[in-house]
């Protein structure tokens, strides 16, 4: 019965005017050509400023190192040192555990939120947008030097603990440590995430949530048949998106990380500019990279398993 | 007793070694290096030493491409009123790291086009392996002869090198010590202090790889420029244990002073006198910095020019102007450090006269030497790059 009703709702989803959304149109050839002519200088730009020079960064990376310059011979020696390095492993693991944790964080944070805006808001829509893209007006390095404030010894935190007898002695796990790092991410991430998914969730009509509670749906089974559904391409996109910048970020992790935060990003940022080992650095940027890509397909490939494929498009 | 280092004038601007700064370098070496030319190609002709004649500044204006630290473009009366008469304009490119330095003249090629630099002394021997130090011709630099004869002499060749050439002029200096809130800590005369549980946690490290070696060999008594390969351990697990008692490595001094004044940190390994200043600027004048009973080391900052230059002879007369007297005077107040000028000694208001003791230079040296670097390459001595491969390691897993 459960299940009947499950699949109604869910058939309700895919069907709904509400739900199915952004139907291919089809255009002539002239109606091609305008959009394709729109998009040469961004392509342009991409080829010159990134496809280029990755393809020199990833010929640096099978140079031979000659202390802050490259030589050669060609030579897999930089990959071999990155992926033998005990450090490196070290740090690899930091760095997902840092990427993983701020970008579940994130978008288990944005995604009620963005919800909250679509349908519960009202007229305080608006307002409630506003600050939460105002936290953005403020520079990166503004926002890390806060969470400094809040969270030190002598921090908003600690103190507030202390007046009110809570603690004796300052929590030092607030700052300094994979946490505080985490924290700041999520704050400077949240912004763009919740507006991604309030974007996302544009589409999804009220309609099409009545026509599901028609058919006898409960919240718990609203959200995990029709709205986790449409929500999951977007999501996923979200979940990405943090997961690579947080987990290739080497300047929050340098001013609030403490010993365990350190991340692989400050060790290519280090080889790059202190160490002087170009094709090492690149080479490491270069498997961090592929691990980046082979995430996201497989996410992808997931995605088209659980035959959300479609949906993705459509959203 | 440790021997402390006095200070207490203003000059807030100087906290251009704050963390501020370090974003900026980032990725770029990799762009330039993805995109950059041969850096041997080099630039316009570099001046040369020469003999014979008086010597006379050049009469050089134009724009002076400038690489260093913020504050070492000295922006003072005196040099802005100079650069005004001489058509002179600066335009910096300001760094985070010392290594910046060479990281941007080695990817960015000729192309960078840099005109002047400033390096450590300990920075010799790298700067010189990799070519960054042109001579200076020493007919357009008439103000060396106000130089104390210590700064003008070619001690352990980090100015002159080994043909006689010119490749630096000395204009600021310090000496490094243990910087502490002396409001949270008694006096610390020993580096050992530091290490004491009761800190666990509370002091400061910096991420001057060069500048930790350097005062490790100092405190286990080495040579840092000759240091036996199976010694490297002794340093590596001497700085461990201080950063394993600090919660995490700074990355820049200036970032240091924030945690001292927000008492996060109660001390520092390392800091120097400046950082008093800089810490009362911020409302903490409890700050102190002394020279510890095991002794530290002193730097001293020279400006360069290197093969990448386009003008220098504007870069030749900077470098003159920078030793006269009033100008390094004025920039020593600014940047709460030492005079290299003799003259100067007598233009400088009492907290900076005090900082150092400029009829006892001899003494203080001894106890805080020049540092220099361990060699690019070695089979007897730890080397350079395995400094900077050692410190990666420590502040990720100490």
């Amino acid at each position: 019965m459960a299940d009947d009703q499950s699949e109604r709702v869910a058939l309700a989803a895919s069907s709904a005017p509400g739900g199915v959304i952004g139907a291919p149109v089809r255009r002539g050839e002239r109606g091609r050509a305008v959009p394709l002519l729109a998009a040469v200088p961004a392509v342009l730009w991409m080829v010159a400023f990134f496809v280029l020079p990755l393809v020199v960064f990833a010929f640096y990376s099978f140079l031979t190192n000659a202390f802050y310059d490259v030589a050669f011979p060609l030579t897999t020696d930089a990959y071999e040192a990155a992926i033998t390095s005990p450090l490196n492993r070290t740090l690899a693991w930091n760095s997902v555990s840092v990427g993983v944790t701020t970008a579940v964080v994130t978008v288990a944070v944005g995604l009620p939120v963005a919800y909250w805006l679509r349908f519960v808001a009202g007229r305080s829509r608006v307002a409630v947008l506003f600050l939460i893209t105002s936290s953005m007006f403020a520079s990166y390095l503004v926002r890390i030097y806060a969470w400094r404030t809040i969270l030190g010894s002598r921090g908003l935190v600690n103190s507030t603990l202390d007046r009110v007898g809570l603690i004796d002695e300052p929590l030092s796990f607030l700052l300094y440590s994979r946490f505080a790092v985490v924290l700041a991410l999520v704050h400077i991430f949240l912004p763009y995430v919740v507006l991604v998914l309030y974007a996302a969730m544009a589409p999804l009509g009220r309609g099409l949530l009545e026509a599901g509670e028609d058919l006898g749906a409960g919240s718990s089974l609203l959200w995990r048949r029709v709205i986790l559904p449409v929500m999951a391409a977007p999501a996923v996109s979200a979940f990405v998106f943090v997961f690579i910048l947080a987990a290739a970020d080497y300047v929050t992790p340098q001013f609030l990380g403490g010993r365990d935060g350190l991340t692989l990003g400050v060790q290519i940022q280090s080889n790059f500019i202190t160490v002087g080992n170009w094709p090492l650095a690149a080479a490491t940027s270069i498997l961090m990279l592929l691990a980046f890509l082979a995430l996201y397909l497989m996410l992808n490939m997931l995605l088209r398993f659980r035959r959300l494929h479609d949906l993705r498009i459509q959203t | 007793m440790g021997h402390k280092v006095r200070t207490g004038l203003s000059r807030r601007e100087f906290l251009r070694r704050s963390g501020l700064t370090v974003i900026t370098v980032g990725a770029a070496p990799a762009i330039l290096a993805a995109c950059g030319d041969d850096a041997e190609t080099g630039g316009e002709a570099s001046p040369t030493a020469s003999a014979g004649g008086t010597p006379q500044a050049p009469d050089a204006s134009g724009t002076i491409n400038f690489l260093s630290w913020e504050g070492y473009d000295i922006p003072v009366d005196s040099m802005n009123a100079w650069k005004k008469d001489q058509g002179i304009e600066i335009n910096p490119t300001y760094i985070g790291n010392h290594d910046d330095i060479q990281a941007k003249i080695k990817a960015g090629g000729d192309s960078a086009g840099y005109d002047l630099i400033t390096y450590y002394q300990g920075y010799m021997p790298l700067y010189t392996e990799l070519d960054i130090l042109t001579p200076l011709d020493e007919n357009k630099l008439p103000n060396l002869e106000g130089m104390f004869e210590f700064w003008g002499s070619d001690v352990n060749n980090f100015w002159i090198n080994p043909d006689g050439e010119r490749i630096g002029v000395p204009w600021t200096w310090g000496s490094i010590g243990l910087t502490y809130n002396s409001a949270e800590v008694d006096e610390m005369s020993s580096w050992y202090d530091l290490l004491d549980p009761s800190l666990d946690g509370k002091i400061a490290t910096v991420d001057d790889p060069a500048g930790n070696f350097n005062l490790a060999c100092k405190i286990l008594g080495l040579q840092s420029h000759e240091v036996p390969k199976d010694r490297l351990a002794d340093i590596e697990e001497l700085l461990s244990q201080f950063v394993r008692a600090s919660r995490g490595v700074s990355p820049s001094f200036g970032d240091m002073t924030s945690k001292l004044v927000s008492g996060d940190a109660v001390a520092c390994f390392h800091g120097w006198a400046a950082m008093n200043t800089f810490a009362a600027d911020q409302g903490l004048d409890t700050v102190l910095t002394n020279i510890p009973d095991e002794g530290s080391h002193s730097f001293c900052d020279a400006y360069a020019i290197p093969p990448t230059t386009q003008n220098p002879d504007a870069a030749l007369a900077w470098i003159n102007e920078s030793i006269s007297a009033e100008v390094n005077a004025e920039a020593a107040e600014y940047l709460v450090g030492g005079v290299t000028v003799e003259a100067a000694v007598d233009l400088l208001n009492e907290a900076t006269v005090g900082l150092y003791p400029y009829d006892d230079l001899e003494g203080l040296l001894e106890l805080a030497p020049l540092a220099i670097n361990a060699p690019t390459q070695s089979d007897e001595y730890v080397t350079f790059p395995e400094w900077l491969e050692t410190w990666q390691t420590i502040k990720a897993s100490a």
